[in-house]
Protein backbone atom coordinates (compact mmCIF):
# COMPACT_ATOMS: atom_id res chain seq x y z
CA UNK A 1 0.00 0.00 0.00
CA UNK A 2 0.86 3.76 -0.83
CA UNK A 3 2.92 4.69 2.35
CA UNK A 4 2.02 8.27 1.98
CA UNK A 5 -2.01 7.22 2.17
CA UNK A 6 -1.00 4.79 5.07
CA UNK A 7 0.39 7.65 6.87
CA UNK A 8 -2.54 9.85 7.12
CA UNK A 9 -5.15 7.09 7.88
CA UNK A 10 -6.37 6.33 10.81
CA UNK A 11 -9.64 4.17 11.85
CA UNK A 12 -12.95 6.65 10.91
CA UNK A 13 -14.30 5.15 14.20
CA UNK A 14 -11.88 5.54 17.18
CA UNK A 15 -9.64 7.70 14.53
CA UNK A 16 -6.52 6.04 16.24
CA UNK A 17 -3.78 4.37 13.93
CA UNK A 18 -3.95 1.29 11.89
CA UNK A 19 -1.85 -1.45 11.02
CA UNK A 20 -1.26 -2.95 7.86
CA UNK A 21 -1.31 -6.56 7.46
CA UNK A 22 -1.39 -8.32 4.03
CA UNK A 23 -4.27 -6.86 2.56
CA UNK A 24 -6.09 -5.46 5.63
CA UNK A 25 -6.00 -2.60 8.02
CA UNK A 26 -5.98 -3.11 11.32
CA UNK A 27 -7.42 -1.48 14.43
CA UNK A 28 -6.24 -3.39 17.34
CA UNK A 29 -8.79 -1.59 20.05
CA UNK A 30 -11.88 -1.62 17.43
CA UNK A 31 -11.04 -5.45 17.04
CA UNK A 32 -11.51 -4.42 13.22
CA UNK A 33 -9.96 -5.56 10.07
CA UNK A 34 -10.62 -2.87 7.15
CA UNK A 35 -10.49 -4.87 3.72
CA UNK A 36 -7.61 -2.96 0.90
CA UNK A 37 -9.25 -3.86 -2.67
CA UNK A 38 -7.37 -3.18 -5.25
CA UNK A 39 -4.87 -1.20 -3.18
CA UNK A 40 -8.20 0.87 -2.18
CA UNK A 41 -8.48 0.58 1.25
CA UNK A 42 -13.06 0.29 2.72
CA UNK A 43 -12.86 2.02 5.49
CA UNK A 44 -16.42 1.65 6.05
CA UNK A 45 -17.87 -0.06 9.35
CA UNK A 46 -19.91 -2.29 7.46
CA UNK A 47 -17.26 -3.60 5.20
CA UNK A 48 -14.63 -4.57 8.56
CA UNK A 49 -14.08 -7.67 9.91
CA UNK A 50 -14.70 -8.42 12.96
CA UNK A 51 -10.92 -9.64 14.88
CA UNK A 52 -11.29 -13.38 15.62
CA UNK A 53 -10.58 -13.05 19.94
CA UNK A 54 -7.00 -15.22 19.30
CA UNK A 55 -6.16 -12.87 16.30
CA UNK A 56 -3.07 -10.04 17.67
CA UNK A 57 -1.50 -7.61 15.63
CA UNK B 1 -37.16 23.49 4.82
CA UNK B 2 -35.37 24.33 8.23
CA UNK B 3 -33.13 21.91 10.12
CA UNK B 4 -35.82 20.78 12.36
CA UNK B 5 -37.59 18.78 9.15
CA UNK B 6 -34.24 16.35 8.71
CA UNK B 7 -35.94 13.60 10.79
CA UNK B 8 -38.28 13.08 7.50
CA UNK B 9 -36.25 13.11 4.69
CA UNK B 10 -32.98 10.60 6.68
CA UNK B 11 -30.89 9.05 3.64
CA UNK B 12 -30.87 5.42 3.66
CA UNK B 13 -27.01 5.66 3.32
CA UNK B 14 -26.64 1.71 1.93
CA UNK B 15 -29.30 2.79 -0.63
CA UNK B 16 -27.04 5.55 -1.79
CA UNK B 17 -23.81 3.70 -1.56
CA UNK B 18 -25.41 0.72 -3.68
CA UNK B 19 -26.89 3.46 -6.20
CA UNK B 20 -23.91 4.95 -6.96
CA UNK B 21 -21.86 1.88 -6.91
CA UNK B 22 -24.49 0.29 -10.17
CA UNK B 23 -24.14 4.11 -11.81
CA UNK B 24 -20.08 4.22 -11.95
CA UNK B 25 -19.59 3.07 -15.25
CA UNK B 26 -22.16 5.29 -16.76
CA UNK B 27 -21.60 8.64 -14.49
CA UNK B 28 -19.16 10.90 -16.49
CA UNK B 29 -21.01 11.57 -19.18
CA UNK B 30 -24.51 11.52 -17.63
CA UNK B 31 -23.36 14.00 -14.71
CA UNK B 32 -23.62 17.31 -16.79
CA UNK B 33 -24.48 18.99 -13.86
CA UNK B 34 -21.86 17.77 -11.50
CA UNK B 35 -19.09 18.47 -14.14
CA UNK B 36 -20.32 21.90 -14.56
CA UNK B 37 -20.50 23.19 -10.75
CA UNK B 38 -17.18 21.50 -10.75
CA UNK B 39 -15.67 23.66 -13.10
CA UNK B 40 -16.98 26.60 -11.33
CA UNK B 41 -15.52 26.00 -8.62
CA UNK B 42 -11.79 25.60 -9.53
CA UNK B 43 -12.33 29.10 -11.62
CA UNK B 44 -13.14 30.29 -7.93
CA UNK B 45 -10.17 28.20 -6.31
CA UNK B 46 -8.12 30.44 -9.33
CA UNK B 47 -8.76 33.72 -6.89
CA UNK B 48 -7.69 31.53 -4.17
CA UNK B 49 -3.41 32.09 -3.34
CA UNK B 50 -2.38 28.95 -1.67
CA UNK B 51 0.11 25.96 -2.43
CA UNK B 52 -1.81 22.83 -0.40
CA UNK B 53 0.69 19.56 0.02
CA UNK B 54 -2.96 17.42 1.06
CA UNK B 55 -5.92 17.63 -1.04
CA UNK B 56 -9.14 15.42 0.34
CA UNK B 57 -11.65 15.40 -2.37
CA UNK B 58 -14.92 14.31 -0.72
CA UNK B 59 -17.17 12.56 -2.92
CA UNK B 60 -15.06 12.36 -5.64
CA UNK B 61 -17.18 10.17 -7.95
CA UNK B 62 -15.21 9.00 -11.38
CA UNK B 63 -12.07 11.84 -10.13
CA UNK B 64 -13.02 14.53 -12.92
CA UNK B 65 -12.23 16.80 -10.45
CA UNK B 66 -9.62 15.18 -8.63
CA UNK B 67 -7.38 14.62 -11.61
CA UNK B 68 -8.02 18.89 -12.69
CA UNK B 69 -7.08 19.59 -8.59
CA UNK B 70 -4.18 17.29 -9.03
CA UNK B 71 -2.97 18.91 -12.46
CA UNK B 72 -3.66 22.19 -10.64
CA UNK B 73 -1.69 21.79 -7.75
CA UNK B 74 1.30 19.31 -8.85
CA UNK B 75 2.94 19.42 -5.72
CA UNK B 76 0.35 18.09 -3.43
CA UNK B 77 -1.71 14.41 -2.88
CA UNK B 78 -4.09 14.71 -3.99
CA UNK B 79 -6.73 11.71 -2.06
CA UNK B 80 -10.17 11.09 -3.51
CA UNK B 81 -12.36 9.65 -1.19
CA UNK B 82 -15.75 8.41 -1.95
CA UNK B 83 -19.03 6.26 -0.40
CA UNK B 84 -19.36 3.82 -3.51
CA UNK B 85 -16.11 1.83 -3.92
CA UNK B 86 -17.05 1.21 -7.59
CA UNK B 87 -16.93 4.96 -8.48
CA UNK B 88 -13.24 5.04 -6.85
CA UNK B 89 -12.57 1.79 -9.20
CA UNK B 90 -13.83 3.80 -12.64
CA UNK B 91 -11.51 6.47 -11.60
CA UNK B 92 -8.38 3.96 -11.45
CA UNK B 93 -9.52 3.15 -14.83
CA UNK B 94 -9.70 6.42 -16.37
CA UNK B 95 -6.43 7.61 -14.99
CA UNK B 96 -4.87 4.37 -15.93
CA UNK B 97 -6.52 5.17 -19.82
CA UNK B 98 -5.59 9.05 -19.33
CA UNK B 99 -2.23 8.95 -18.14
CA UNK B 100 -0.75 6.91 -20.87
CA UNK B 101 2.28 7.98 -22.57
CA UNK B 102 0.87 11.90 -23.40
CA UNK B 103 0.95 12.39 -19.49
CA UNK B 104 3.68 10.63 -18.77
CA UNK B 105 5.69 13.67 -17.34
CA UNK B 106 3.32 15.15 -14.91
CA UNK B 107 3.71 13.10 -12.42
CA UNK B 108 -0.13 12.71 -11.17
CA UNK B 109 -0.06 11.78 -7.13
CA UNK B 110 -3.81 10.60 -6.94
CA UNK B 111 -4.72 7.70 -3.82
CA UNK B 112 -8.40 6.91 -3.58
CA UNK B 113 -10.25 5.48 -0.36
CA UNK B 114 -13.49 4.58 0.50
CA UNK B 115 -15.24 6.41 3.15
CA UNK B 116 -18.18 8.37 4.85
CA UNK B 117 -17.80 11.73 4.80
CA UNK B 118 -19.60 11.48 8.30
CA UNK B 119 -16.52 9.53 9.36
CA UNK B 120 -13.40 10.34 8.15
CA UNK B 121 -10.66 7.63 7.83
CA UNK B 122 -7.55 10.50 8.15
CA UNK B 123 -5.84 11.86 11.08
CA UNK B 124 -6.08 15.07 12.09
CA UNK B 125 -4.59 18.42 10.78
CA UNK B 126 -3.66 16.37 7.80
CA UNK B 127 -5.25 18.40 4.90
CA UNK B 128 -4.55 21.90 3.28
CA UNK B 129 -7.61 22.14 1.62
CA UNK B 130 -10.98 19.60 1.37
CA UNK B 131 -12.63 20.00 -1.70
CA UNK B 132 -16.13 18.56 -2.17
CA UNK B 133 -18.73 18.51 -5.20
CA UNK B 134 -22.45 17.83 -5.03
CA UNK B 135 -22.23 15.61 -2.00
CA UNK B 136 -22.84 17.15 1.07
CA UNK B 137 -26.36 16.55 -0.32
CA UNK B 138 -26.14 13.09 0.98
CA UNK B 139 -25.02 13.24 3.99
CA UNK B 140 -27.68 13.04 7.08
CA UNK B 141 -25.94 15.23 9.44
CA UNK B 142 -24.26 17.94 7.42
CA UNK B 143 -22.91 18.99 10.95
CA UNK B 144 -21.06 15.89 11.55
CA UNK B 145 -19.36 16.37 7.86
CA UNK B 146 -18.47 20.26 8.71
CA UNK B 147 -16.92 18.74 11.92
CA UNK B 148 -14.99 15.72 10.44
CA UNK B 149 -13.76 18.65 7.60
CA UNK B 150 -12.71 20.93 10.42
CA UNK B 151 -10.83 18.01 12.12
CA UNK B 152 -8.89 16.87 9.28
CA UNK B 153 -7.82 20.42 7.98
CA UNK B 154 -5.00 22.17 9.35
CA UNK B 155 -5.66 25.70 10.79
CA UNK B 156 -6.17 28.34 7.96
CA UNK B 157 -6.87 25.44 5.88
CA UNK B 158 -9.95 26.13 2.65
CA UNK B 159 -13.00 23.88 2.54
CA UNK B 160 -14.38 24.25 -0.77
CA UNK B 161 -17.82 22.43 -1.36
CA UNK B 162 -21.10 22.81 -3.57
CA UNK B 163 -24.36 21.33 -2.79
CA UNK B 164 -27.58 21.45 -3.52
CA UNK B 165 -30.52 24.04 -1.64
CA UNK B 166 -34.28 23.24 -1.10
CA UNK B 167 -35.19 24.92 -4.47
CA UNK B 168 -33.40 21.97 -6.68
CA UNK B 169 -35.95 19.84 -8.64
CA UNK B 170 -38.91 21.94 -7.47
CA UNK B 171 -40.93 21.28 -10.78
CA UNK B 172 -40.90 17.52 -10.02
CA UNK B 173 -41.68 18.63 -6.12
CA UNK B 174 -44.51 20.35 -7.59
CA UNK B 175 -45.89 17.63 -9.58
CA UNK B 176 -45.41 14.92 -7.32
CA UNK B 177 -47.56 17.01 -5.41
CA UNK B 178 -50.29 16.95 -7.83
CA UNK B 179 -49.97 12.89 -7.77
CA UNK B 180 -49.83 11.99 -4.28
CA UNK B 181 -48.58 13.11 -1.20
CA UNK B 182 -45.13 11.17 -0.73
CA UNK B 183 -41.88 13.17 -0.36
CA UNK B 184 -40.23 11.65 -3.74
CA UNK B 185 -37.37 14.33 -4.16
CA UNK B 186 -34.47 13.99 -1.70
CA UNK B 187 -34.97 17.47 0.53
CA UNK B 188 -31.78 19.57 0.93
CA UNK B 189 -30.55 22.34 3.67
CA UNK B 190 -30.69 26.04 2.37
CA UNK B 191 -27.90 28.48 3.13
CA UNK B 192 -28.15 29.78 6.17
CA UNK B 193 -28.56 26.66 7.99
CA UNK B 194 -25.36 25.83 5.91
CA UNK B 195 -24.22 28.94 7.50
CA UNK B 196 -24.87 27.71 10.94
CA UNK B 197 -23.49 24.55 10.92
CA UNK B 198 -20.05 25.87 9.66
CA UNK B 199 -19.91 28.47 12.22
CA UNK B 200 -20.38 25.98 14.86
CA UNK B 201 -17.81 23.48 13.16
CA UNK B 202 -15.01 26.13 13.88
CA UNK B 203 -15.01 27.68 10.29
CA UNK B 204 -14.80 31.40 9.97
CA UNK B 205 -14.91 33.74 7.16
CA UNK B 206 -17.48 31.70 4.92
CA UNK B 207 -18.76 33.00 1.75
CA UNK B 208 -21.86 31.17 0.18
CA UNK B 209 -23.64 31.99 -3.18
CA UNK B 210 -26.60 30.57 -5.27
CA UNK B 211 -27.07 29.58 -8.46
CA UNK B 212 -29.94 28.26 -10.09
CA UNK B 213 -28.74 25.86 -13.23
CA UNK B 214 -31.62 24.49 -15.34
CA UNK B 215 -31.20 21.45 -17.69
CA UNK B 216 -33.67 20.97 -20.38
CA UNK B 217 -34.92 17.45 -21.85
CA UNK B 218 -37.09 16.38 -24.26
CA UNK B 219 -38.56 13.88 -22.11
CA UNK B 220 -39.15 13.57 -18.45
CA UNK B 221 -37.77 9.85 -18.90
CA UNK B 222 -34.34 11.35 -19.69
CA UNK B 223 -34.46 13.39 -16.86
CA UNK B 224 -35.21 10.10 -14.80
CA UNK B 225 -32.87 8.43 -16.36
CA UNK B 226 -30.40 10.71 -15.37
CA UNK B 227 -30.75 10.96 -11.68
CA UNK B 228 -30.93 7.49 -11.44
CA UNK B 229 -27.42 7.13 -13.45
CA UNK B 230 -25.79 9.85 -10.86
CA UNK B 231 -27.40 8.49 -8.48
CA UNK B 232 -29.71 11.29 -7.62
CA UNK B 233 -33.17 9.54 -7.42
CA UNK B 234 -34.67 9.85 -4.12
CA UNK B 235 -33.71 7.78 -1.54
CA UNK B 236 -35.07 9.12 1.68
CA UNK B 237 -36.30 6.40 4.27
CA UNK B 238 -40.00 7.67 3.73
CA UNK B 239 -40.03 6.85 0.14
CA UNK B 240 -42.77 4.73 -1.13
CA UNK B 241 -41.89 1.11 -1.76
CA UNK B 242 -42.74 -0.83 -4.74
CA UNK B 243 -43.18 -0.37 -8.43
CA UNK B 244 -44.24 2.68 -10.14
CA UNK B 245 -48.04 2.78 -11.44
CA UNK B 246 -48.08 3.02 -14.89
CA UNK B 247 -51.50 5.48 -13.96
CA UNK B 248 -49.37 7.31 -11.41
CA UNK B 249 -47.09 7.86 -13.67
CA UNK B 250 -48.50 9.22 -16.44
CA UNK B 251 -50.57 11.85 -14.12
CA UNK B 252 -47.17 12.88 -12.98
CA UNK B 253 -46.03 13.45 -16.56
CA UNK B 254 -48.92 15.36 -17.17
CA UNK B 255 -48.38 17.97 -13.86
CA UNK B 256 -44.93 18.04 -15.44
CA UNK B 257 -45.98 19.20 -18.95
CA UNK B 258 -46.91 22.61 -17.49
CA UNK B 259 -43.36 23.53 -17.21
CA UNK B 260 -43.03 22.90 -20.67
CA UNK B 261 -41.44 26.04 -22.58
CA UNK B 262 -40.30 25.97 -26.14
CA UNK B 263 -40.72 22.45 -26.48
CA UNK B 264 -38.30 21.42 -23.81
CA UNK B 265 -38.90 20.33 -20.10
CA UNK B 266 -37.00 21.91 -17.29
CA UNK B 267 -35.27 20.84 -14.36
CA UNK B 268 -33.78 22.99 -12.33
CA UNK B 269 -30.94 22.92 -9.05
CA UNK B 270 -30.55 25.19 -6.71
CA UNK B 271 -26.42 25.15 -6.67
CA UNK B 272 -25.14 26.25 -3.37
CA UNK B 273 -20.92 27.37 -3.47
CA UNK B 274 -18.86 27.54 -0.47
CA UNK B 275 -15.23 28.75 0.46
CA UNK B 276 -14.57 28.98 4.43
CA UNK B 277 -11.38 28.85 6.72
CA UNK B 278 -10.76 26.33 9.60
CA UNK B 279 -10.15 28.78 11.69
CA UNK B 280 -7.38 28.77 14.73
CA UNK B 281 -9.04 28.79 17.95
CA UNK B 282 -8.80 32.43 18.74
CA UNK B 283 -11.01 33.09 16.02
CA UNK B 284 -13.04 30.38 16.98
CA UNK B 285 -13.87 31.75 19.64
CA UNK B 286 -14.48 35.63 18.81
CA UNK B 287 -16.87 33.94 15.98
CA UNK B 288 -19.25 32.10 18.46
CA UNK B 289 -21.33 35.10 18.21
CA UNK B 290 -20.46 36.49 14.52
CA UNK B 291 -21.84 36.57 11.02
CA UNK B 292 -21.05 34.89 7.88
CA UNK B 293 -21.21 36.76 4.51
CA UNK B 294 -22.71 35.92 1.25
CA UNK B 295 -22.14 37.19 -1.72
CA UNK B 296 -19.66 36.86 -4.52
CA UNK B 297 -18.77 40.58 -4.15
CA UNK B 298 -18.06 40.30 -0.68
CA UNK B 299 -15.37 37.00 -1.71
CA UNK B 300 -13.62 38.60 -4.19
CA UNK B 301 -12.84 41.68 -1.82
CA UNK B 302 -11.71 39.52 1.55
CA UNK B 303 -9.33 37.63 -1.35
CA UNK B 304 -8.04 41.09 -2.24
CA UNK B 305 -7.14 41.61 1.06
CA UNK B 306 -5.62 38.37 2.13
CA UNK B 307 -4.17 38.37 -1.86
Amino acid sequence: MDRKLLAILVCPLCKGPLVDVDDELVCKPCRLAYPVRDEIPVMLEQEARQLEPEEEY
Amino acid sequence: MNAHDVSHYHLDKEQVRASFSRAAADYESAAILQREVGERMLQRLELVLIEPQCIVDVGAGPGTQTRLLSKRYEQAHVVALDLAEAMLHQLRANELRTNEPLHEASAVDISCVCGDAESLPYVDGCADMVFSNLALQWCNDQNAAFREFRRILKPGGLLMFSTLGPDTLEELRYSWSKVDGYNHVNAFFDMHDLGDALQKSGFSSTIMDVEQITLTYKELRTLFSDLKTIGAHNVSAGRPKGLMGKARMNRLFDAYEQFRKNGLLPATYEVIYGHTWAANEQEQASSMNGEYDISMEQFRRQLKRSG
